[in-house]
């Protein structure tokens, strides 16, 4: 492995704070060293912007619901080919990239870590399959826990209380499938869904069948990762997703959790206001109030890009409706115990009221934001908008006329109820971007060795032209360095490298087998003694994060 | 628990020896809850499955009989089998890989690889374009569901012209319809057959709806007015059609079972697309999902790695040097021209004679140019391999053997030919 130095770059290092400070950066044996020999590599970075590579804490890139969506979108793609070379597969790109194209292009975006946001334990070797196909970036999975029948049975024998059993189930899980963090989506939701087309209304409605509520789901299973001391805290998608008044629900969910470490997703869709079924409005002030009063409190914003999108989640209740929205493509997949999966192709337009309004409200998320390690960037990709669409929402953050610019051409009704005509002049600064791209999902995913510069770290490293034009800046990285190689020059990718599977482990009593196995037994139809993936084909090479606790 | 003595020397280990729980690939069910009692020559699967015992006593045999490998027929061995392969497809104008009958998620990924390095066309939906559901998918989507979820919350299933009595043995069982119920719901659900053959799931259906083929896109169309309150064209099946919307009207949850009886052939993928749309229509008030039956248990994983390693499932082709994908004609290998074939885990896929043989299975053909045989997975080696509701499983090996894995010569020839 070369050693190199770059020279004369200007330094955004958040976590460390350093803010554009110039000075060399030196990396050997795939860390940031704190200097290296006269022979190391020499990169010229004068004139650059130097970071950490970038770190995507909620995407969608791995596993039976994004390769059901690839499968529905064969036009999507046909016009997006991606040529097979010397050293690159072949693939296809579009919204919904194949798995080689995603790592591919994640890269020359200066990306090198990627956080598929939602697998179906069930489903875990199919993921970890199609993330051992996806080169360039580390990678971690979350598991969907959050409609679980097996827990469910375990969180009603404990009336909703954390227990050493459901610490240990949930260890477990995370054992037997490689997964990073556990997910919880509209929890209760989908079992409800998957029964009759149910759906929850209040976070204290009865699960049907378990004499369960969601605000005990939330308690236990969160209150349960908070205890395991896992690296990333609970990571929620609440009930109500899209609907207009479901701040109220987000806002119950956030105080059902208060003083436990709980990251929110795609807090943009779930930050309206209005009555269910009206017209809603933006309540994204509440949201930042609530969130500035409680730190232990992140989340990613989910913005919504105008243009084509591809929506895929585990909410199928939300697919449902924007079936019946769109009277287009959909597809619906009930898996079996543990969650659901709907995928709706979308598309958001400027003129239109709701996705204009979602559109501030996502800016609105940012820019009124006080801390930026609280509030990170995501589109929800592909749900919001397809992850290469980043370095516009960077260059929304960041230039303010443009942002004024693309604002006059949305639904003003919309814009109007939002706080963005407000004088909100609010710019971006390098320094937050890089906090709000690698340095906060880096430390909010307990991954620390990522997300920084400093000695020890790994040598992850994006390099940028410092151009005036942020989109075109952040969108052509100069060069990015993974684990200490130069994977990507002037635009060119160079070099191939597998990346890591990141994984977590968690100490729990292996008599909880005991427990599980007979509840696996009377649902599911996957031996309980084949369930676990062991297959060392799929688990590495990993990087093992334990939990604190 | 597993003693791969008892399959390799089963004179010895008489009277019964017992392996298991393993995964049985004898069909796209892929139970992985089965025992194998053997007694000498005997074989049987607990639960009993008279395919499953089928299939691992031929495999078992095949292992011990067949050459490593052969060129035109003769004994040679793998390496100068797969030398000759390798010419043959560096020299190839239009290489084809197909079948995946038996394939793992592995080798199909190194059949997809080795694809992409040649150039060539790719084709896992047999070369008649018979797998069920992926062609009408893309045009509007599909509601679907694991077993489980069947077998614990539709009270109706209707199976669409299958006979999974005999081509998936254990499916009802599965789906919690018989004696051994295991299903949630008890004994109070029905099953609806739409078939006007005498079967063997015939023979189980609480109700039985015999229209011929050629009525199915008339009854699914049919069933979508009526189902919207719209005034249809009389079908002349209005008594048998008001039947099932009436078993289904009368429950919360509802699922169709479907296979190459409505896609196969002219017109298939009409029939498959009119089923999902009435599917689609059932669902704004009630839950209703579908379950498609792939011929074989390998094609699941094949199409499954297809569509993440190209974007494209069924049927896709690299010559240009990306993914394009390609619709499923009557004779794909005659339409595109394809002179070399190199078939994975495939089964009985008919070829031209213009075209030549490179064949890599479990149980190996002399009457091609070059045929190696593999490791069967799931009895002789390891491996995931994706169920028919896309659920992944692991193979394992009761049988250990010392035969390559179909993704083991695939990678092989990959170097070979980037040598």
């Amino acid at each position: 492995m070369t050693a190199i130095r770059i020279t004369g770059g200007a330094i955004h290092d958040p976590a460390n704070e350093i803010d554009g400070e110039v000075r060399d950066l030196c990396l050997d044996g795939g860390k940031v060293v704190a200097d290296v020999g006269p022979d190391a590599r020499r990169i010229d970075a004068r004139g650059m912007v130097v970071m950490p590579g970038g770190v995507d804490i909620h995407a969608h890139i791995a596993g039976p619901k994004v390769n059901a969506a690839r499968r529905l979108s064969p036009d999507d793609r046909r016009d997006d080919p991606l040529d097979r070379t010397a050293i690159l597969r072949s693939g296809t790109g579009g919204l919904v990239p194949s798995t080689f194209a995603t790592g591919y292009r994640y890269s020359l975006l200066g990306y090198t870590t990627v956080i598929e946001a939602a697998a179906p334990p069930l489903a875990a070797r199919h993921v970890l399959a199609e993330l051992r196909d996806t080169p360039m970036i580390d990678k971690a999975f979350l598991i969907l826990m959050g409609n679980n029948q097996v827990l469910f049975e375990l969180i009603r024998e404990s009336r909703g209380a954390v227990s050493s059993r459901l610490r240990d189930a949930i260890a477990w899980w995370l054992e037997a499938t490689g997964g990073y963090g556990v997910k919880l989506v509209n929890p209760g939701g989908v079992e409800l869904w998957k029964q009759d087309n149910g759906y929850i209304e209040s976070i204290d409605d009865h699960v049907a069948g378990f004499e369960v509520t969601p605000r005990q789901v939330l308690e236990a299973i969160g209150g349960a990762v908070d205890e395991l001391g896992l690296p990333h805290p609970v990571h929620i998608h609440a009930n109500n997703l899209g609907t207009a008044g479901n701040a109220d629900t987000t806002l119950e969910t956030m105080r059902t959790l208060s003083g436990r470490q709980t990251h929110f997703a795609h807090l943009q869709f779930h930050c309206y206001g209005g009555k269910p079924g009206g017209q809603p409005r933006s309540r994204a002030p509440e949201l930042l109030d609530h969130l500035s009063a409680h730190p232990e409190i992140t989340a990613d914003v989910g913005q919504v890009m105008f243009g084509p999108a591809m929506t895929m989640t585990a909410d199928a209740h939300v697919s449902e409706l924007l079936r019946d929205l769109t009277h287009g493509k959909w597809i619906n997949h009930d898996t079996e115990v543990e969650t659901g999966c709907g995928i709706v192709p979308y598309t958001y337009r400027a003129g239109n009221y709701v996705h204009a309004l979602q559109w501030g409200i996502g800016l609105e998320l940012f820019l009124l934001g006080k801390d930026p390690w609280q509030v990170m960037l995501s589109t929800d990709h592909p749900n919001g908008g397809s992850f290469l669409s980043y370095p516009k929402l960077i260059r929304l953050l960041m230039d303010r006329a443009y942002r004024e610019d693309q604002m006059g051409r949305a639904s003003q009704k919309a814009i109007r109820r939002t706080a963005l005509p407000d004088g909100l002049d609010r710019e971006y600064t390098l320094n937050e971007i890089a906090i709000i791209t690698r340095a906060a999902p880096a430390r909010r995913l307990g991954l620390r060795d990522k997300g920084h510069l400093g000695v020890g770290a790994d040598a992850d490293v994006t390099v940028y032209n410092d151009r005036d034009d942020r989109e075109e800046m952040f969108a052509t990285p100069r060069y990015v360095i993974k684990g200490g190689e130069v994977a990507v020059d002037d635009g060119d990718l160079r070099r191939v490298d597998d990346g890591l599977l990141l994984s977590s482990t968690a100490a729990f009593d292996p008599e909880v087998s005991d427990v599980l196995a007979p509840l696996f037994g009377e649902r599911y139809t996957v031996a309980f003694e084949h369930y676990p993936v062991h297959d060392p084909v799929l688990r590495e090479p990993a990087q093992i994060v334990e939990a604190s606790k | 628990m597993v003693r791969a003595c008892c399959l390799r020397f089963p004179k010895r280990c008489l009277p019964v020896a017992e392996l298991g729980p393993i995964t049985c690939a004898g069909c796209a069910l892929l139970c992985d809850d089965v025992r194998i009692e053997r007694s000498g020559v005997d074989l049987r699967l607990e639960p009993r499955c008279d395919l499953g015992a089928e299939w691992f006593g031929e495999r078992v045999a095949g292992a011990q009989e067949a050459p490593a490998a052969t060129i035109r027929g003769e004994a040679a061995d793998v390496g100068a089998a797969l030398t000759r392969a390798a010419e043959l497809l560096r020299g190839a104008r239009r290489p084809l890989l197909h079948g995946f009958d038996q394939a793992t998620v592995d080798d199909a990924r190194a059949a997809v690889a080795l694809a992409d390095r040649l150039g060539a066309l790719i084709a896992t939906d047999g070369l008649g374009g018979t797998w069920p559901g992926a062609p009408a998918v893309p045009l509007r989507g599909a509601s679907t569901a694991t077993l489980g979820e069947i077998r614990d919350r539709s009270r109706v299933v209707v199976i669409w012209r299958e006979d999974p009595e005999s081509t998936h043995p254990r499916l009802l069982q599965r789906l919690g319809f018989g004696d051994s119920s295991s299903s949630r719901l008890g004994a109070d659900r029905t099953l609806v057959v739409v078939d006007n053959r005498a079967t063997a799931t015939v023979r189980r259906a609480d109700l039985h709806l015999r229209w011929p083929r050629e009525r199915d896109l008339d009854a699914l169309t049919s069933l979508h007015v009526m189902q919207r309150k719209l005034q249809a064209r009389p079908s002349g099946l209005e008594d048998e059609l008001g039947q099932l919307l009436d078993q289904i009207g009368a429950v919360p949850h509802a699922a169709f079972v479907h296979g190459a009886g409505l896609s196969a052939g002219a017109g298939g993928q009409r029939r498959v697309l009119a089923l999902h749309e009435l599917v689609r229509e059932l669902s704004h008030d009630r839950h209703v999902v579908t379950l498609a039956l792939p011929g074989a248990a390998g094609i699941r994983s094949a199409q499954d790695v297809l569509a993440w390693q190209t974007g494209y499932s069924d049927n896709v082709d690299l010559a240009s040097g990306h993914p394009e994908l390609v619709t499923a004609t009557e004779s794909l290998p005659a339409d595109e021209g394809v002179d070399v074939s190199l078939c994975v885990e495939g089964g009985g896929d008919e070829l031209g004679d213009s075209v030549t043989q490179i064949v890599l299975a479990s149980r190996p053909r002399q009457d091609v140019e070059v045929s190696i045989r593999t490791a069967a997975a799931g009895v002789a080696s390891t491996g995931t391999a994706h169920r028919l509701d896309g659920v992944p499983l692991t193979l394992q090996a009761p049988e250990p053997g010392h035969a390559p894995t179909a993704a083991a010569l695939l990678g092989r020839l990959l170097e070979e030919l980037e040598r």
